[in-house]
């Protein structure tokens, strides 16, 4: 961010005011005549590579300066945006969404504003699947994908061929790692690994034997995290020597020599993505649409693999990415989360979920 | 003392009082009164939340989601580790800070000084500083678990059987004992966060407890204990009894230190409170009417234990 603000800076203006202010962190008042447009990203290492990878290249490309933002994650930012937007000032123009937090802000209404893809012609190279489209338009473009992938230790145990053997309290009694979270796409992998997939969702009852199956395994889970980073301590500690998380950071935890492995089990792992929405009082449509027609890029999707980690969105043969690399951010099978039944059935499920972790 | 009375000042300044009283009001009710109304509000399923008016919120607390097909004591039970950690933690803290405390005053006043500093210092600690710290020291790799292995501890645990016993209790894995999660790692971490302002609470009352009486007491053959028990106890019964309550109430609200050490069977109203306000859910009416219950609850607590130090001293 620094570096870029001085680049822009020395550009435009190289008065001793502009060195000034080039010292100082943030330069925006000397900057305001410029295009710019401010984009929000899941703080932490992801919005470090951001701010050090893909913003500097999208400046140089289009002279729009970029000023990063930083989310906690998809759902507190929408907590955030909602009331941010009833003040009328919102902190961000383009913000991340994952795909479950989208349609809740669209069911919500009066949050995101359509997009002209007619401006980004580079979306036609994401599947439509990535283009989220509501009752006003289009109100997302993917950014970029991600697994939560099933991970091991690898020192302590083999790596299972399927999630099913996570069941098994002789290998993993009290030894693995789970997210807490109802909506962590778990009981999407039980769907996938014992039941009929998503269709398993369509009713209560397959939703409670989804939620009965994952009883079974508590014997088994030594730490039901919610935070990111209680996983990786476990992990790094060896509190526990399996469970699931984050492909991108558990490749980026092995190349640092920690004993973590993550597997792709013949069930797959369930893969998630996030989206660019505008907030709808944000005056950047414009720049907004520049942004994400970069983003949609190969090169930049490729980029985005190399640098963040991140599962392109287009496929391997449009980018130049190795499958080496490839095989690093992403794999098969993909295992797509029931979205649409989480929000449909949501007390139904985080209440039943919170029963059965409480064992009440 | 300052040399002109709060009736003088009143006077000459006559809209200090209620300028105050209106801050307090602002500052003390607003919030509280806002969480009231939200509680009544209706939840969108798969969207957010609505103004409204409905008990559905409560009932849900009480009785579940899914009431009268299905009854569940989820929220109870989430109430019911919330007063549980608060009571144990804030009793050990008071109680292992009373000796501390009892012989620090005994010092001189220069060590005296010395310790309160350091006391007050170790208060800048956040709670998630302290939780980290603890969650290092109860770690595997690097704390309490390693010493176990690497002193033969879990190899003898192992071979005198007493190992099988701590899996039952959830203590152990196959591989060595593990102290996360569990109802100990969350109490001690608690209790640590509060001693320091039991320490502090303890001192005014300890500090001006009549050395003479004690002294006299020893004169007279009364051993340690009996000193203790007859003289000292009584006469900071109430300031204890107060220090209790105060850290009581203070460890209700308690948040990192039970979502990092406590399963999710045994978390609390305060987790299910952020859960149902910040998370997926955006649940903010089952929120309040959740933090509402909770706030009712810490003031029958604390009625009851004033009711209780009241009818003591009577």
């Amino acid at each position: 961010m620094t570096r870029m603000n001085r680049r822009t800076l020395l550009k435009t203006a190289g008065s001793v005011a502009g060195m000034a202010a080039a010292s100082s962190v943030i330069g925006t008042p000397l900057i305001a005549q410029e295009r710019s447009l401010k984009i929000g990203s899941y703080g932490g290492y992801f919005e470090n590579s951001f701010k050090e990878f893909v913003y500097p290249a999208f400046t140089e490309a289009t002279g729009i300066a970029v000023e990063s933002v930083t989310q906690p994650n998809s759902t507190d930012w929408l907590v955030t945006m909602t009331q941010a937007t009833q003040a009328g000032n919102v902190p961000a123009d383009l913000s991340l969404y994952a795909r479950d937090t989208m349609i809740k802000a669209s069911r919500i209404g009066g949050l995101l504003a359509p997009l002209n893809t007619k401006a980004m012609p580079a979306t036609s190279n994401l599947d439509p699947y990535f283009v989220f489209e509501d009752t006003t338009g289009p109100i997302g473009v993917g950014a970029m994908s991600w697994f939560s992938a099933m991970v091991i230790n690898p020192e302590e145990v083999e790596a299972p061929t399927s999630w099913a053997e996570f069941w098994d309290s002789s290998k993993f009694e009290a030894s693995l790692g789970l997210s807490k979270n109802f909506n962590s796409q778990f009981l999407d992998i039980i769907a996938a690994t014992f039941f009929e997939g998503e269709a398993t969702f369509a009713t209560k009852d397959g939703i409670m034997a989804l939620i009965e199956k994952a009883a079974e395994i508590k014997p088994n889970v030594a730490l039901w995290w919610s935070a990111e980073s209680q996983m990786e301590q476990s992990m790094k500690n060896g509190d526990v020597i399996g469970g699931q998380y984050y492909l991108d950071v558990s490749n980026l935890m092995a190349l640092d020599g920690f004993p973590i492995k993550p597997i792709f089990p013949k069930e797959g792992n369930p893969q998630d993505y996030g989206s660019w929405c505008l907030s709808s009082i944000s005056d950047k449509g414009d720049e907004a649409a520049e942004f994400i027609n970069f983003s949609s890029d190969p090169a930049t999707q490729a980029l985005m693999s190399r640098k963040i980690g991140t599962a392109p969105l287009v496929a391997q043969s449009k980018t130049d990415l190795t499958d080496d690399e490839f095989a690093f951010v992403s794999g098969t099978p993909s295992i797509k989360p029931a979205y649409e039944a989480y929000l449909d059935y949501e007390t139904f499920i985080k209440e039943s979920w919170d029963k059965m972790l409480a064992g009440a | 003392m300052s040399v002109t009375s709060p009736a003088e000042t009143a006077a000459r300044t006559p809209f200090l009082k209620p300028l105050i009283w209106a801050l307090i009001l602002f500052l003390c009710v607003t919030p509280f009164l806002l969480i009231f109304a939200v509680s009544f509000g209706h939840k969108i399923e798969g969207a957010s939340w609505e103004w409204g008016f409905s008990f559905a919120n409560y009932q849900r607390v009480f009785v579940g989601a899914s009431w009268p097909d299905e009854i569940t004591f989820l929220y109870l039970q989430k109430l019911y580790y919330s007063l549980y950690y608060a009571v144990i933690a804030s009793v050990l803290a008071v109680l292992t800070a009373f000796p501390f405390t009892y012989l620090m005053t005994g010092l001189s006043r220069r060590a005296q000084s010395a310790w309160l500093v350091f006391i007050l210092a170790s208060l800048s600690l956040s709670e998630v500083f302290i939780v980290m710290g603890w969650d290092v020291l109860l770690s595997n790799r690097s704390g309490l678990p390693m010493v176990f292995k690497e002193t033969g501890l879990t190899a003898w645990l192992k071979e005198v059987g007493w190992f099988d016993t701590l899996r039952e209790w959830g203590l152990a894995n196959p591989r060595n004992v593990k102290f996360k999660t569990s109802v100990f790692a969350t109490v001690l971490t608690m209790a640590y966060l509060v001693w320091p302002y039991a320490v502090i609470l303890l001192y005014p009352p300890l500090s001006r407890l009549d050395r003479s009486m004690v002294e006299a007491a020893q004169t007279m053959g009364a051993g340690p204990g009996t000193v203790m028990r007859t003289v000292i106890l009584p006469s900071v019964r109430l300031p204890l009894a107060g220090a209790i309550l105060l850290l009581f109430v203070f460890l209700l609200g308690v948040y990192v230190a039970v979502t990092v050490f406590a399963e999710p069977a045994k978390q609390t109203m305060a987790v299910s409170v952020y859960e149902a306000v910040r998370g997926n859910t955006l649940n903010a009416p089952f929120g309040a009417a959740q933090a509402v219950v909770l706030l009712i609850t810490a003031g029958i607590f604390l009625v009851l234990g004033q009711w209780l130090s009241r009818r003591g001293t009577s």
